[in-house]
């Protein structure tokens, strides 16, 4: 193999790989230098079992019973080093060879991703609304493995799996494919478990969840200051802080049997970069009234353009990583509506959306995008029920013998979830774009307005392709 | 005009397929021949002959993408000119007589390599698919349509520097990739 094969293999790649990266036609525009941007998320899902077996005991802080450990991945060698460091390349690359994965077909996930977006993002009555579906994912895929008989069941039907070893690999594959902390990139979907000291558990169930979740358990006595404070120093710690007023709503009382947290963390930065000069006050029209807030602006720099017949959206690739979708809904609609539109659910979900979509072009987009931090904290316990997970809400029904070896009566008591997004010059990022009109099929000029100043849908999806976060903006300024 | 009625014309046998081709696709395939070849009179012959070439391969062949092939197809012959070329002046006898000899062997070899260079193409398609999206959009703008640095720097508002090191990234990405797939290199 030489120079000459590759030439000759890189002459034959796919057409719709050529195609796909054609030249847009006309005069490219001046461009000013300009800073990084970055993206700040955060989710947490924290489900809390209650039982009345509990005897009371004397141990007052939290020990680990099974820890997770983390793949090491070498650091970014960043491109503003002068010098080209192969050694240090070639470290970094290997890293990311090793956290491939091939997550097969989706398409069960992307059926629970639709499922869970239309019934956690809907009755927002103008707030905003932040949802991590990959967040949910993992805490009920965990929830699964601390389950048997029909509460597995509901819970594996709900994910679509055929059963808990298909469940547990996905999940692991899931994990591993959305992994990454080498500086530049950080996306670490964090799982642990807090057991309360007089609770029996099988060792050997929380050995599984360690290897094939990443999840660390954890013993204590509930109620008291001292695991409270380690349960929340957890979460914000695993959550960057951004939710730290979310998690001190979270305790654990003496009724708790055991707590089941699940985070997500992401930031990146933007591939492309915004100028700070070019931020400026500009009106948001809310369902609530205007609103006037600051808006990022770029002129003329090509982008990926996508539509549908309800929508047009945009997206912001991360620099070595996923992106940041903004979807728009048509004139008249409302993002809630809009998740209803079986089209919108479907590109929303796609995996690569540069392959399944067909509807998109490379173009020159005049972007506005308001800068945003939005948060919302949800109870998905009745969410979850009309999505077919009962049981495990009933302490009769409920079957939770692989966590205690023994049918006691146990059940969830609370399952929160907490995300916050947020969107500016610093680190957080979010943008709002309003659509132009659009032609039947397509964009005529090979220029186009975007300026997002209404209502509308963002997904940030990670290297896995699969939505980390979820959101409807109804309002920039905030809640 | 759209492909479909360009590829129709060479199904048809009528000249004019040529002319709408030359008309839509010419500018590229210029484009791409100059860069290889860097001689503006043997780029516009690659182009001629890439007219030729898709005249008696269409019939039977219905390209889902005319750009993709003809590009392909002057890429293909670019790179047998720059060796035909090369061999010339260093005015080694075997290498001239040997690149002639290429003209009597059905480009571009063997059952086996051809096969082989399928197995590459999809190997190599299947590590773009896993790239980022605009790091895919940069190799195949610099490898296969040969943009130049430059260019690609002032379109992606990026320093041609930062630029030359992500193209270093993506091929040492590639080779890793090949490598995991079992490709001897």
């Amino acid at each position: 193999m030489n120079a000459n094969d590759i030439f000759h293999g890189i002459t034959d790649i796919r057409d719709d790989l050529i195609d796909g990266a054609e030249k847009i036609p006309g005069n490219r525009k001046r461009w000013l230098p300009k800073r990084w941007l970055g993206v700040v998320a955060a989710a947490l899902a924290v489900v809390i079992l209650g039982g009345i077996f509990l005897r009371p005991g004397g141990e007052s802080t939290a020990y680990a019973i099974a820890q997770a450990e983390y793949p090491e991945m070498a650091p970014y060698p960043f491109l503003e080093s002068d010098e080209y460091d192969e050694a240090a390349f070639d470290a970094w690359n290997d890293s990311v060879m090793n956290q491939r994965r091939n997550l097969g077909d989706t398409s069960s996930l992307q059926s629970f991703f639709a499922r869970s977006a239309q019934t956690f993002l809907t009755g927002t009555e103008g707030e905003n609304r932040v949802y991590s579906p990959l967040n949910v994912y993992m805490a009920l895929s965990m929830l699964a493995q601390l389950t048997d008989g029909e509460s597995q069941n509901q819970i594996l039907t709900l994910l679509g799996s055929d059963s808990m070893d298909a469940l547990r690999k996905q999940a692991s594959d899931v994990w591993n494919a959305n992994y990454w902390n080498d500086g530049s990139v950080t996306s670490i979907l964090a799982s642990s478990l807090w057991l309360n000291q007089d609770l029996k558990f099988n060792q050997d169930t929380m050995d599984t969840l360690a290897q094939n979740f990443y999840a660390s358990s954890y013993q204590g006595k509930m109620g008291t200051e001292s695991i409270n404070k380690a349960f929340q120093d957890w979460l914000d710690e695993q959550t960057g802080g951004l939710l730290k007023e979310q998690a001190q709503d979270i305790k654990l009382d003496s009724s708790t049997v055991l707590a089941l947290a699940s985070t997500v963390y992401f930031q990146a930065r933007w591939y492309s970069q915004f100028s700070e000069e070019n931020t400026s006050p500009q009106i948001f029209h809310s369902q609530n009234g205007d609103l006037e807030t600051e808006f990022m602006h770029d002129w003329g720099s090509a982008d990926h353009y996508f539509w549908g017949d309800r929508f047009t959206a945009l997206h912001q690739p991360f620099d070595n990583s996923g992106a940041m979708w903004f979807i728009l809904p048509e004139d008249g609609m409302t993002p809630e509506e809009l998740l209803t539109d079986p089209e919108t659910v479907e590109f929303l979900f796609a995996k690569d959306k540069y392959s399944e979509w067909k509807n998109w072009m490379w173009l020159f987009v005049n972007k506005a995008i308001p800068k945003f931090d939005v948060c919302s904290q949800l109870d998905l316990r009745e969410g979850l029920e009309n999505l077919g997970i009962t049981d495990v809400f009933d302490p009769v029904r409920s079957d939770f013998t692989p966590m205690t070896g023994n049918r006691e009566e146990i059940a969830l008591t609370k399952v929160d979830h907490a995300a916050r997004v947020v969107i500016d010059e610093e680190g957080c990022t979010a943008t709002a774009f309003t659509a132009m009109a659009l032609a039947a099929g397509g964009p005529e000029d090979k220029e186009v307005d975007f300026v997002l100043d209404r209502p509308f849908l963002f997904c940030i999806t990670g290297k896995s392709g699969l939505p980390l976060f979820l959101g409807v903006v109804n309002n920039p300024v905030g809640n | 005009m759209d492909d479909g009625s360009i590829v129709e014309l060479y199904h048809r046998r009528e000249e004019q397929a040529i002319i709408e081709s030359n008309n839509k696709y010419g500018k590229l395939c210029r484009s791409i021949a100059l860069r290889l070849l860097g001689v503006r009179e043997n780029a516009e012959e690659c182009v001629n002959d890439t007219w030729h070439a898709a005249w008696n391969r269409m019939p039977p062949e219905r390209p889902q993408s005319l750009g993709a092939f003809l590009g392909r197809i002057t890429r293909n012959l670019s790179i047998s000119r720059w060796r035909q070329e090369h061999a010339r002046k260093r005015y080694n006898g075997i290498e001239v007589l040997l690149s002639e000899l290429e003209d009597c062997v059905p480009a571009p070899g063997t059952v086996e390599e051809i096969v082989e260079r399928r197995q590459l193409a999809q190997t190599i398609s299947t590590w773009l698919d896993g790239l980022a999206a605009e790091d895919r959009r940069l190799f195949i703008r610099r490898y296969w349509y040969c943009d130049s640095v430059k260019e690609l720097a002032e379109e992606q508002r990026k320093g041609a520097n930062a630029l030359s090191q992500r193209l270093l990234r993506l091929r040492k990405s590639l080779r890793t990739f090949l490598e995991s797939e079992g490709v001897e290199l």
